[in-house]
C-alpha cells in the first residue's frame, strides 16, 4: 500500500505536468480564457433563472446562487466521471511503455476537472456574498474545505472505476451519460426540495445520497448554516464506499487493463 | 547492480475472437447466449527462466512471432506474469513503440518533459539534457510546434533523442529503428552503441545476426514462447540459421 502511494508520488512530475497541459489547452482555445470555460454554467444558471421566475416566481436572489451551486457541483462530478472514463483510453501509449501506476490516469483528468470546479466555486462564493450578505458565516464556511477533500476522492473513484469499466466494456460512456441524465432530474440540481409538495415523495427523495453531497456545499454558501449530522453521515457513506470499490477495482484489476487496451 | 530474473515465467493471452464486448452484450450473454464470442488463450510465453546479471549483453532471437517482443514487455514489467516469478533489480529504459505516445497538441519541446517526467527525471534534470535532446533530434525550430504537424521520420527523431537521453542500469531494445532517414540511422546506431556501453545490462531483439553477434555475447533463442536455445551467441546464431535452412527446402 504504501510503496504504492510512492510510487504515484515518484510519478508526479508526469501527471502534474499533463495536468497542466489539460488546463492549458482547455483555457487557451479562446481569447478569455478560463471566463469561456465558465460562461456555459453561468448561462445555464441564468436561462434557468429567468424562466423559473416567470413560471414560479422564484426569488431571485437566493434561487441564482442555490442553482450555480448546484450546477457547479453536479457539473464536477458528471465531467469526472465521463472524463474518467477516457483516461486510460486515452493514455494508451504510455500504459504500453512504461509500467506506472494505474491510479495516476483518473488522477489527471480529475486533477482537471477539480481545478475547474474551484473557479466555478468561486464565482458561486461571490455571488452568494453579492446576493445574499445577510447569511454570510465564516463558521459554516470552514467546513467547506473538508467538503471539497471529500468531493474529490468521490470524484476520483467515479473516475477510476469509469475508466475501468471503459476499458473492459466501451459502451460504459455512453451508459454513464444515460445514467446520469436520469439522475439529474431525481437530485435537487435546478429544483429545491420544498418545491415538492407532495411529503411521501419529499421522504423518498431523502433517500438520493447526493442530496447530503449537496448539501454539504450549499448549507455553509447559501444558507450561513453548518450541514447536519445526517449530510456527512450520508455523504461521507457514500464516498467511503466508492473509494473502497475503486481502490478494490484497481486492487483487482490494474494488471490486466493492459491486456484489454 | 542491475539483475533479472525470471522463474519459470508464463504469459498467456486472453483474446476474444471478435471485437470487444459491450456492456449490454455482457448482461445478455450471461442469460443465454454463451459461445458467440468466445475467449481463446494464447500461450505468449512458457516456462521461461532466466538469470542475467550485471554487465551482460543478451540477443534475442526467433522468427516473428516467437514472443520476442513480449518477452522484453514482460521484463520491462508492462505485461505482467501470469505464473512464475519477475524479480528486476535496477532503473529500466526500454525502446520499443517509441513512436507512439506523443501529445500532438503539446509542442515538441514540452512532448521532452511529458516522456523524460515518464522515464523518471525531474524538472531539473531535463532541463540539463534539454538542448543534448534539441541538438541531436536536428529538429530546430519545428520542436517549438506542436507535433501534430511532425513526419513520421520527425517524430522517430524526437522519440529517439528523447529515450536515448538517460542512462540507464538496464536498457531493453526492440529492433533497430527502420524510420528516419540515411544520415539519422547513421547517428542512432553510432548512438546506441554508446548506450549500450554505458549500460550495465542489455537486452536487444532484432533479425540482424550481424548486430546480434557484434553487441552481444549470449543469445536466446525463442521458439513458439519456449527458450529453444540460450548459451553464447555465435552457438545460438548458428544453430538458429541451420534449423532456418533446415525448414527451406521442406517450405518450397
Amino acid at each position: 500500500m504504501r510503496e504504492y502511494f510512492r510510487s504515484i508520488w515518484n510519478f508526479r512530475y508526469f501527471w502534474m505536468s499533463l495536468v497542466r497541459m489539460d488546463l492549458r489547452s482547455r483555457y487557451r482555445r479562446s481569447v478569455i480564457g478560463m471566463g469561456w470555460s465558465l460562461l456555459h454554467p453561468i448561462a445555464l444558471t441564468t436561462t434557468i433563472c429567468v424562466v423559473f421566475h416567470q413560471i414560479f416566481q422564484v426569488d431571485i436572489r437566493h434561487f441564482a446562487p442555490y442553482l450555480l451551486a448546484g450546477i457547479a457541483t453536479w457539473g464536477y462530478i458528471v465531467s469526472s466521471t465521463l472524463s474518467g472514463c477516457e483516461s486510460y483510453i486515452q493514455a494508451e501509449s504510455y500504459i504500453r511503455q512504461c509500467p506506472a501506476p494505474m491510479a495516476i490516469y483518473p488522477l489527471r483528468t480529475t486533477l482537471g476537472t477539480s481545478i475547474h470546479f474551484l473557479l466555478a466555486m468561486s464565482v458561486v462564493l461571490v455571488m452568494a456574498v453579492f446576493f445574499k450578505p445577510e447569511v454570510f458565516n465564516l463558521v459554516a464556511l470552514a467546513t467547506l474545505p473538508a467538503t471539497l477533500v471529500m468531493l474529490f476522492a468521490f470524484c476520483w473513484s467515479l473516475a477510476v472505476l469509469g475508466g475501468l469499466m471503459n476499458v473492459f466494456f466501451p459502451d460504459t460512456k455512453h451508459l454513464f451519460e444515460v445514467g446520469f441524465q436520469i439522475l439529474f432530474y431525481l437530485t435537487p440540481v435546478m429544483w429545491e426540495t420544498r418545491m415538492v409538495s407532495d411529503p411521501f415523495l419529499a421522504l423518498a427523495l431523502q433517500c438520493n445520497p447526493l442530496v447530503h453531497v449537496l448539501a454539504l456545499i450549499r448549507e455553509p454558501i447559501i444558507y450561513g448554516r453548518v450541514p447536519s449530522l445526517m449530510n456527512y453521515c450520508v455523504s461521507c457513506g457514500l464516498v467511503a464506499f466508492f473509494l473502497t470499490s475503486a481502490s478494490y477495482a484497481l486492487y483487482r484489476l490494474q494488471r490486466k487493463v493492459v491486456f484489454y487496451l | 547492480m542491475a539483475k533479472i530474473e525470471l522463474e519459470r515465467a508464463c504469459l498467456t493471452f486472453r483474446v476474444r475472437k471478435h471485437d470487444r464486448i459491450t456492456f449490454k452484450e455482457f448482461l445478455v450473454r450471461q442469460m443465454y447466449r454463451k459461445s458467440i464470442n468466445p475467449v481463446m488463450k494464447v500461450r505468449a510465453l512458457q516456462d521461461i527462466t532466466l538469470q542475467i546479471k550485471d554487465g551482460e549483453r543478451i540477443g534475442v532471437l526467433g522468427h516473428n512471432g516467437a514472443g520476442k517482443s513480449t518477452l522484453l514487455k514482460l521484463l520491462a514489467g508492462i505485461y505482467p506474469v501470469s505464473r512464475g516469478r519477475r524479480y528486476v533489480e535496477g532503473r529500466i529504459s526500454s525502446l520499443f513503440d517509441i513512436a507512439l505516445g506523443f501529445e500532438s497538441d503539446a509542442t515538441g519541446y514540452d512532448n521532452i518533459y511529458f516522456r523524460g517526467y515518464l522515464q523518471g527525471e525531474t524538472p531539473a534534470s531535463i532541463r540539463n539534457k534539454l538542448p543534448a535532446i534539441a541538438e541531436f533530434s536536428e529538429l530546430g525550430d519545428f520542436l517549438n510546434m506542436p507535433v501534430r504537424y511532425y513526419s513520421a521520420g520527425m517524430m522517430v527523431r524526437l522519440a529517439f533523442s528523447i529515450a536515448t537521453a538517460i542512462e540507464p542500469e538496464i536498457l531493453l531494445i526492440d529492433e533497430v529503428f527502420a524510420a528516419g532517414d540515411m544520415a539519422f540511422q547513421q547517428k542512432a546506431r553510432q548512438r546506441m552503441r554508446e548506450m549500450i556501453n554505458q549500460a550495465q545490462l542489455l537486452v536487444f531483439v532484432s533479425h540482424d545476426m550481424e548486430s546480434l553477434a557484434s553487441l552481444c555475447q549470449k543469445g536466446l533463442w525463442l521458439d513458439h514462447g519456449r527458450v529453444r536455445r540460450f548459451g553464447p551467441i555465435d552457438e545460438v546464431i548458428q544453430a538458429y540459421q541451420a534449423s532456418v535452412l533446415d525448414s527451406q527446402p521442406q517450405a518450397a
